[in-house]
């Protein structure tokens, strides 16, 4: 699904945020990427979304390498993943319902099958009953629940999360580790990047460590360390 | 499809940026209404010095048996010969004779009683010389120097001309240095508007396109909020330019002898037709440069 062969990347002048990173992640594969601030976490996902151009490597994202895709396919690529982020991204003027079908129409997808995917996903999250409320009416679960509803209602084969509890309480997070847990059982490959120690050792996946950009550890069942 | 997408799209965004797209609007109007006020003020301006210059004409004034040093009356063939030079001459425009008779009806019907008591007619004949440009007066007086046979004097009124002349010169100048000034201010003005407007939303650009907007999917509905923030603005400028050309003018006209039909602004209508051209294009292409830079995620 996901592959990274020997990337670096320096911002400038000279800030190296990952060195020589080499990894490879299969299809529907629960990946945890821990990390302290700045070790790099945040700078792989930014890469993954074509956000930033590796300094030097290669990044193959199913299939495809993305230093070989053109600037006009990248909205093809992102519709393709799923990203959930630590602030949500919600477009703040409009209603839960119409955050997630903006992620449909952004593709064509015709109106009669927004109305039937949108409520159905915002269902899968258990939204069902605030589908048109604003994302101020909401509370921080709820609305990262609508940001992964938005990530997911394409099915795209890889969903990206950077500190998607980052922001919210213990009892909220785990609540969305389950949602994401449901998804990846569908299949869908699923990286998260995350501080969260509790969650990582409970859940025992596989977990990759960065540190000052470089891979320090990658254990299939491991734990925040 | 898209389209209809696109329409919904911006008008939402109008909607939920109420106060902006207000305030956008009426910088639009603002900048919009000087505009066409100083095109029509300026062209109007411009038509009038036109007009005066259009009054410039050079005098060539024949001989009389009283008049020159030989006293000698300039011959048919004298007259006739000066004709062939004037209309050979590329500046002038269009030569027409005055016998003595007519100058002596043109100054009955000026001063009546000064021709009363006249025994013979001491007037001389000559040429009205109307040259294609004001400016060319000169020239052609100057190419009539030395006069030639029978002349005996070629006038154009050098003080009055120049005076004229600079004072249109620098009407003219003052006008077209304006324009381009107002032209620039007025775009620069709502193209910062646009720019704060779109500014204060870069953040849902973003998100738009992270979740797989393509750029013309997210310019789309911007450009067409500012098309129809420069339309509606500029509508409203046309309103209020159109209420004070027929409310105020008159008003200033009537306290004024400014009632030459030759001397006239440049149509309404085209007027109207720039301030709209110009206010659709600042703000579609406004819109969609600002955010070039936003895009770039």
């Amino acid at each position: 699904m996901i592959v990274f062969e020997d990337v670096t990347k320096v911002y400038e002048p000279n800030i190296t945020a990952l060195e020589h990173v080499s990894l490879t992640i299969d299809k529907g594969e629960f990946v945890f990427l821990v990390g302290p601030s700045g070790s790099g976490k945040s700078t792989m996902m930014r890469l993954l979304l074509k956000e930033l151009e590796p300094t030097s490597g290669r990044i193959i994202v199913g299939g495809r390498e993305l230093a070989r895709l053109k600037r006009s396919k990248v909205p093809m690529l992102r519709r393709n993943l799923g990203c959930v982020f630590q602030d949500f991204k919600l477009l703040p003027n409009r209603t839960a319902f119409e955050n997630v079908a903006y992620a449909l129409k952004v593709q064509g997808e015709p109106k009669r099958s927004i109305r039937t995917k949108v409520p159905e996903v915002l269902g899968l999250v258990g939204l069902s009953a605030k589908m048109s409320h604003m994302p101020d009416e909401l509370s921080g679960g709820e609305q990262q629940r609508v940001s992964i509803a938005r990530a997911f209602v394409n099915h795209p084969p890889l969903l990206i999360c950077d500190e998607p509890t980052g922001n919210l309480d213990p009892d909220t997070s785990v609540g969305i580790m389950q949602l994401l847990y449901r998804i990846n059982r569908t299949g869908t490959t699923v990286v998260m990047a995350t501080h969260d120690r509790e969650m990582v050792d409970k859940m025992r996946r596989r977990v990759i460590a960065l540190e000052n950009g470089v891979v320090m550890r990658d254990e299939r069942r491991g734990g925040y360390g | 499809m898209r389209t209809r997408l696109f329409f919904s799209e911006a008008f939402r965004s109008i909607q939920s940026n109420l106060s902006t797209a207000i305030a956008a609007t009426l910088t639009v109007l603002i900048g919009m209404f000087l505009l066409g006020l100083f095109i029509a003020l300026g062209t109007w301006v411009l038509s009038y010095t036109n007009d005066v210059k259009r009054q410039l004409i050079v005098n060539v004034y024949f001989c009389t048996d009283a008049s020159c040093p030989n006293k000698k009356e300039a011959s048919e063939g004298q007259i006739e010969a000066v004709r062939a030079q004037l209309t050979a001459m590329p500046e002038v425009k269009s030569v027409k004779f005055v016998s003595k008779e007519d100058a002596l009806e043109i100054m009955r019907k000026r001063s009546p009683e000064l021709v009363e008591n006249l025994v013979s007619n001491p007037l001389p004949p000559s040429y009205q010389v109307i040259p294609n440009r004001g400016e060319d007066v000169r020239t052609i007086a100057q190419r009539l120097e030395p006069p030639p046979g029978g002349v005996e004097k070629v006038n154009y009124g050098e003080k009055e001309a120049g005076r004229v002349l600079q004072v249109a010169k620098v009407v003219g100048g003052i006008f077209v240095v304006g324009s381009v000034i107002l032209i620039i201010a007025s775009v620069l003005l709502i193209a910062n508007t646009i720019r704060l407007s779109i500014f204060a939303r870069r953040r849902e650009v973003e998100v738009m396109k992270l979740v797989g907007a393509t750029n013309w999917f997210v310019r789309g509905p911007f450009m067409l909020e500012g098309l129809v923030t420069g339309l509606v603005g500029s509508l409203l400028a046309v309103v209020l330019l159109l209420m004070s050309k027929e409310i105020a003018l008159p008003a200033i006209i009537q306290r004024t002898d400014l009632t030459n039909d030759e001397v006239q602004a440049l149509a309404f209508p085209l007027i109207a037709l720039i301030m709209i051209g110009t206010s659709l294009v600042v703000g579609a292409i406004g819109s969609g440069i600002t955010l070039r830079r936003f895009l770039k995620i």
